[in-house]
């Protein structure tokens, strides 16, 4: 109950001081190369209560932000923040997750591998291609998956989203760096444990080397990544501007960049919010599973 | 050394997922359809055309509707669902006659009261349109839209009857009638509107007019549009219109490389690729009513004086714009661009670097020197960080001052640009409608786009002579002088070169129409003959 309070606590400065930042930012929505008659921009700030002072804007915004009304969008007038979000997050979520999965699935094995065989042309691998995994920006990494993959094999489609052909590219382009960064986490994390004391008495009372391994190594070493896969799955769900770009997926994570630049004040405290809900519930869940996993965690 | 083997199984789970997933490939589309697939490039942020005020919405819009006139080939006004208009009243009032045969997509008549409500809703200030300023023109307009007067019956457009529109206007203005052709002029249904809100544009819901009805919209994603069967000049040859919404130039480009686009232009093609695509069958650069150019801020030093204004434009080489930046831009030393009436490539500045060295020393700065810093401000942005790269260079190379270049975002650039100003800057600008009013009147003294801060009495004077004036010979005579005043002899800004766009049709096709105004349209695209007789 106190760590629900303390995150609504932390959601509640995120908003004010995005409020307040976008605010003080030079340059505003209706800003134009073609400068609009004052009229016109009265018209607009009346119909959007730009006009008022910014308390009450606050106070409107926080008032309708508690009833779930996130506000109008400045920039898809057809459109409410909420309806952008509803049509958006789901396509982002589903690639994060997938590209979680496919981090997960990957760095496991890889991670296991190199810690197992410490030192040998098998770690040297591992180690080389989480490496390349983390250096390569994603936008690299994407178009060059693009080029290989999709125009001089055309094995996968080029971009776009919905079908299976489509999924492939933009989640290992999404996943490697996770998949890299989880890999080096489980191989350090590993290797820690494998050369602990616990370890040698497990194996000089004759249990089998799979036991030793996934019993008591693997769930003595999960607690770092749970710490790291919470915000992980956070960031990756709200999405990646670059490679939802780069294949052109209608997901959530152009916004960020996009409602900035346009100096949409809703859609950015709209985008701004759900990726701080999203990491708040994360960092919870992880706190929760801790306790249930590593039996030194007491819980509360 | 034992081997672990729950690894290996793993593995090749993996291994034989990923091969699952190789066999799925994308289902290839078997209909007989005629598919015309374009690239939006980003998503329409409104198709309600009271609200649009962007290309990318006006793109589809002008694909689902049509209004009063349309551009002909040579963008002037042409009869549409105006089949007539009599000017009277020595051009302030308008009467149009409609056909009686446009319906809309319900079936309706599209009568002279739609026109009356789209444009009185355009002008209502709680619509809060971005274009309700087009309509100014419009008796009681502009005081109805600042709220000054509440009653819609005052503003001077109404329909005398189902088939006639009348409007009257407070002042003569030739360029009206081009006004009539802009989408944010197209008739509205107000039973549709105003029962359903905000959500009026949505596919269930939209009722249009044009040669194409809106289909589905998948919001970032694509929008469909299929063909208007009830469409009064005859259903268009294309019987679906996939637009997909793709932000990416270089994959857009890779996508009609594939076959999955059938027309590509600057959003779809990055500037490096251009020159390669020279060589494609049904490649075609447009020229475009846009301008590109640099401003002087002239209240201050150095620029305070004309003469170091004309050594810096005469220093600048313009030849070399198309050179760099591979897109078909065509150097003008003058404002009006070609296509325009009062075009006129003889006024204006040659480069002639002597004589810019002469008048900067004539000016007190001989060789460059002394002369104070300046900076060049232009916004973020690949094409325009290479136009100042190259004029900072012919600066430095032909006066031997070296400017320094500086660069924000665009509404920083845009806010700096009212505030604090750089000594020079860039901007661009394009036409609304095909008028050379829109263009001379943006430097006038009393627009409010007029970053130069420069007053002429006589430029302000010749280019409002010009907007009331019917004759068109007499509008040309008055822009000409206008002109040499803005690029000869007093020069608050160096015109660079207009804008083209570079496009490529795929030879499947023809009858596309990319305009100057940068809109695409689909009405009469299709299908070209297989014995290879097009007729264009």
């Amino acid at each position: 109950m106190r760590r629900l309070s303390h995150s609504l606590a932390v959601l509640w400065v995120v908003a004010t001081l995005t409020f307040v930042l976008m605010r003080v930012t030079p340059g505003g929505p209706f800003d134009r190369e073609q400068r609009l008659p004052p009229q016109v921009l009265a018209n607009i700030a009346a119909k959007y209560h730009l006009d008022e002072p910014l308390i009450s804007q606050y106070l409107r915004y926080m008032t309708g932000l508690i009833q779930g009304d996130l506000g109008p969008s400045y920039k898809y007038l057809d459109r409410t923040v909420r309806d952008i979000i509803i049509s958006t997050l789901p396509v982002s979520a589903l690639l994060g997750i997938l590209a979680l999965a496919f981090a997960v699935i990957v760095s496991f094995p890889a991670g296991l591998l190199a810690a197992y065989y410490h030192n040998s042309w098998t770690d040297r691998w591992c180690l080389f291609l989480a490496t390349l995994g983390i250096s390569l920006p994603n936008f690299i990494l994407g178009g060059l998956l693009i080029w290989i993959f999709s125009l001089q094999l055309g094995w996968f489609q080029a971009g776009r989203w919905g079908t299976l052909s489509s999924i492939v590219l933009p989640t290992i382009t999404l996943g490697s760096s996770a998949a890299a960064y989880l890999t080096y986490l489980l191989r350090s994390t590993l290797i820690d444990t494998l050369g602990a004391d616990f370890i040698r008495t497990a194996r000089a009372k004759g249990l089998k080397e799979i036991v030793v391994i996934f019993k008591h190594a693997m769930r003595n070493s999960i607690s770092p990544l749970l710490t790291v896969l919470g915000p992980l799955l956070a960031a990756l769900v709200t999405g990646s501007f670059v490679v939802e770009y780069v294949f052109a997926i209608p997901g959530m994570g152009r916004f960020f960049i996009t409602a900035v630049t346009d100096r949409d004040y809703p859609m950015i405290m709209g985008v701004t919010l759900v990726y701080s809900t999203l990491l708040v519930s994360a960092n919870l869940i992880v706190d929760l599973l801790y306790s249930v996993i590593d039996p030194r965690v007491k819980r509360h | 050394m034992r081997t672990p083997y729950l690894p290996y199984r793993a593995t090749t789970l993996a291994l034989c997922l990923f091969l699952a997933l190789l066999s799925c490939a994308p289902s290839s589309e078997q209909a007989q359809e005629k598919v015309f697939r374009v690239n939006l490039g980003t998503e329409p942020p409104s198709l309600d055309w009271s609200l649009a005020t962007d290309q990318v919405s006006f793109n589809v819009i002008v694909n689902l509707m049509v209004g009063l006139t349309e551009f002909d080939r040579n963008l002037r006004p042409a009869p549409m669902v105006a089949k007539s208009w009599e000017i009277h009243d020595n051009g302030r009032k308008i009467i149009f006659q409609l056909r009686d045969d446009v319906l809309w997509s319900d079936g309706k008549s599209v009568r002279a009261q739609d026109f009356e409500y789209s444009w009185k809703r355009l002008l209502n200030p709680s619509t809060a349109s971005e274009y309700a300023y087009i309509l100014y023109d419009i008796l009681n307009a502009e005081p109805y839209n600042q709220g000054k007067i509440t009653d819609s019956d005052l503003v001077g457009v109404r329909a005398l009857d189902d088939w006639t529109l009348e409007v009257r206007l407070k002042h003569t203005a030739p360029y009206f009638l081009a006004i009539t052709t802009f989408e944010v002029t197209y008739p509205q249904r107000r039973d549709i509107v105003e029962k359903n809100g905000t959500r009026w544009t949505d596919p269930s819901i939209i009722v249009t007019n044009g040669p194409f009805l809106l289909e589905s919209w998948s919001h970032e994603d694509e929008i469909r549009l299929k063909a208007n069967p009830g469409f009064f000049l005859g259903k268009p040859a294309i019987d679906r219109i996939e637009m997909v919404i793709v932000n990416e130039n270089t994959t857009a480009l890779a996508m009609y490389e594939q076959g999955q686009l059938d027309f590509i232009d600057n959003r779809s093609i990055p500037i490096f690729e251009k020159h390669r695509l020279i060589r494609q069958p049904g490649f075609r650069i447009v020229p475009q009513l846009r301008g590109y150019y640099y401003g002087f801020v002239t209240d201050r030093k150095p620029f305070d004086d004309v003469r170091v204004r004309k050594a810096f434009a005469m220093a600048i080489d313009r030849r070399i714009f198309p050179k760099i930046l591979h897109g078909g831009e065509q150097p003008i030393n003058s404002w009006i661009p070609p296509g325009m009436i009062g075009h006129n490539p003889e006024i204006g500045l040659p480069f002639n670097p002597s004589e810019a060295r002469r008048l900067l020393t004539e000016a007190g700065y001989p060789n460059g020197k002394g002369f104070p810093e300046i900076t060049l401000g232009y916004n973020t942005d690949e094409t325009h960080k290479m136009v100042a790269e190259a004029i900072q260079s012919m600066w430095k190379q032909n006066l031997d001052v070296l400017v320094r270049l500086d660069n924000q975002e665009w509404k920083v650039y845009l806010n700096k640009l009212n505030n604090d100003p750089p000594h020079l800057f860039r901007l661009g600008w394009g036409a609304d409608y095909p008028d050379p009013d829109n263009f001379m009147k943006l430097f006038t003294s009393t627009s409010g786009n007029n970053n130069t801060r420069w007053k002429n009495e006589r430029y302000d004077e010749l280019v409002e002579r010009a907007a009331r004036e019917l004759d068109e010979q007499e509008r040309v005579r008055l822009y000409n002088e206008a002109q040499r005043i803005l690029c000869e002899t007093d020069l608050p800004i160096i015109s660079l070169f207009v804008t083209a766009e570079t496009t490529v049709l795929n030879p499947r096709f023809t009858g596309l129409e990319f305009n100057s105004m940068a809109r695409l349209m689909l009405r009469q695209v299709r299908l070209t003959e297989p014995t290879g007789a097009n007729p264009s």
